[in-house]
């Protein structure tokens, strides 16, 4: 399991995906630094104080954390699902389709510690591009944008119904919280991606898949029509990664989801686990 | 074999846990309102506290009727549920002008006296009553003369204020109806920042309540995460008028159709104890859109 582990770690980090992964995720730092940049100069200065002269529109509200979170909250839904499903979508399919597949099926190791190994890598990749992100995010902001508390309001991010305020190191470890919940919630995602791997022959439909059914479910679950639908779709359980960004962490609802999200990635993973053990694994 | 096993373990503790460990409450970032709770139940039961029942309502029509203000036809049952819940002050939104207020307080056979504000740029006025206890039937041991209406200019509209004094043990009392723009977050920021001044400037020791239709909505029940200029001027009103006062309603539930909560009432933080709020369901007649939101708060003695 072990050896299959190493095997696995090098062949992603030999993988020309893994550092696209982290490049286009820095491209959208970037991206989200212009943004946010001239948004808070705009909303700074000028005309925009002269109308509004109270509120948190003030240079402090735009800090590194609130840059940060930002980021964070709008790379999480749309961005970073992309590379783990591509990364959890070729794992087998991938081997498939290069025909090595059957070589690492002929060694002396179970199907399950296979699956098992591809899995833990797409973790291991998640959480780097989490903690890559959140980390990159946390040092632009603070050479570009500046530090401070991170202040809450209700309304944009609907993080909160009543405005509240992290101090800047309660915030810093809120974030260190976010990765490895986030992670969690994704691998939800990876979990789906590595049954399609399994089922699928092309990566790309497992992949296209994916991303197809994440989709679809993150927006339905955002149209009011479908309201009564909302509580039975994954997307709305893995929405709670970002409580712990809350200034009283509602706990329960939590570990609520926590388990949750769990049930899916181990119920997904183990309908994986069987199908491929049963696979007749042909050129 | 044991992988499987494992995996499946976890599957079934996963499974076990997330039907164990149900939802609780859905609202526990509640900042600093569980503190002001706490200081405000001390209060209550430690003095002798007199209650105030404050009722705000936007008795306007829906967008498919043709005139979108409110109905002359309606104003009996709009009488009725204020004269049933007892209410001390009402603040009414989008009345079509003073001919509406006259027959209203005739419906309430002129228990309570009535101040339409200033028309604005707008066709519709917004109207504020207080109970009228100058025969001293009641409670009544105000002084009539305490009472006062005017107009409050916020943004290019006006809002409603009447001062007056529940009783002499209490501190007078500014209540204001208030109607902000449905269409434009940015000029509802502005008349929230207004109104909001206002009501500090004129206030020393008296008790500031805001109620009226903000048509803002920053519940975390809106699902659409993409940051927008409207949501993040809603945000700033509501931000700024949180910064002053209380949500006195924020448990009482949805005003509005379409399961929003547009209505609010806006009191002082630390200086009242909130008693009951509640959304009156069933009372809306014809094509109403909004519901009245009833807040009771006991004032305590000076």
């Amino acid at each position: 399991m072990f050896t299959q582990l190493r095997l696995e770690l090098l062949k992603l980090v030999r993988s020309r995906g893994f550092y696209l992964s982290f490049a286009a995720l820095s491209a959208f730092v970037l991206l989200l630094l212009w943004g946010f940049y001239s948004y808070a100069q705009q909303k700074t200065s000028g005309l925009a104080t002269a109308q509004f002269k109270y509120t948190y529109e003030s240079k402090s509200y735009f800090n590194g954390l609130t840059f940060t979170l930002y980021s964070l909250m709008f790379a999480f839904s749309l961005v970073i699902p992309i590379f783990v499903a591509m990364n959890a979508g070729c794992q087998v399919a991938g081997e498939r389709r290069a025909g090595t597949l059957r070589m690492i099926c002929i060694r002396p190791v179970s199907r399950v510690s296979i699956v098992l190994s591809k899995f833990l890598v797409v973790a291991i990749h998640t959480y780097l591009l989490l903690a890559f992100f959140i980390g990159l995010n946390l040092l632009v902001g603070l050479l570009f944008v500046g530090w401070g508390n991170l202040e809450l309001y209700p309304g944009p991010l609907n993080l909160v119904d009543e405005p509240g305020r992290l101090l800047r190191d309660d915030a810093l470890w809120r974030f260190l919280y976010a990765s490895f919940s986030g992670t969690w919630a994704l691998l939800v995602v990876a979990a789906l991606a590595m049954l399609l791997s399994v089922l699928f022959d092309n990566p790309v439909t497992a992949v296209a898949t994916t991303l197809a059914v994440y989709l679809m479910l993150y927006i339905v679950g955002r149209i009011e029509f479908f309201v009564s639908l909302r509580p039975f779709f994954f997307t709305t359980d893995m929405d709670f990664w970002r409580v712990v960004l809350k200034p009283e962490v509602p706990w329960h609802n939590f570990y609520h989801y926590v388990a949750t999200c769990g049930a899916y990635i181990f119920g997904l993973l183990l309908t994986a686990v069987f199908i491929f053990d049963r696979q007749d694994i042909t050129n | 074999m044991w992988l499987k096993f494992l995996l499946g373990a976890c599957f079934v503790l996963s499974l076990l846990g997330a039907l164990v460990l149900e939802l609780g409450p859905p609202r526990a970032d509640a900042g600093s309102r569980g503190d002001i709770r706490d200081v405000s139940d001390k209060i209550d039961r430690g003095q002798d506290a007199r209650s105030l029942r404050l009722l705000t309502w936007n008795i306007g029509n829906g967008e498919l009727e043709a005139e979108t203000r409110a109905h002359a036809e309606d104003l009996l049952a709009v009488a009725g549920v204020i004269m049933d819940n007892d209410a001390d002050a009402v603040a009414l939104q989008e009345l079509t002008g003073e001919d509406q207020l006259k027959l209203l307080l005739t419906h309430l056979k002129n228990h309570y006296r009535g101040y339409v504000c200033s028309r604005g740029k707008g066709d519709r006025v917004e109207a504020v009553l207080v109970r009228d206890r100058s025969d001293g039937s009641e409670r009544g041991d105000r002084s009539d003369r305490s009472l006062r209406f005017s107009d409050v200019p916020a943004g290019d509209r006006f809002a409603a204020a009447a001062t007056f004094r529940l009783h002499q043990d209490v501190p007078e009392i500014v209540f204001i109806s208030a109607h902000a723009d449905a269409f434009s977050a940015s000029r509802r920021r502005t008349f929230a920042a207004d109104v909001v001044d206002w009501a500090r400037s004129r206030t020393k020791n008296e008790l500031a309540f805001v109620a009226g239709d903000f048509n803002f909505e920053v519940s975390t029940r809106n699902k659409t995460n993409l940051f927008t200029d409207d949501a993040k001027h809603d945000s700033e009103s509501y931000a700024y008028l949180l910064k002053y006062f209380r949500d006195l309603g924020l448990d009482a539930g949805e005003t509005s159709i379409n399961d929003r909560r547009i209505d609010y009432v806006f009191g002082p933080g630390e200086t009242v104890s909130l008693r009951r709020a509640e959304v009156l369901r069933g009372v809306a007649v014809g094509r109403m859109d909004h519901l009245p939101l009833l807040v009771e708060v006991a004032l305590w003695s000076l």
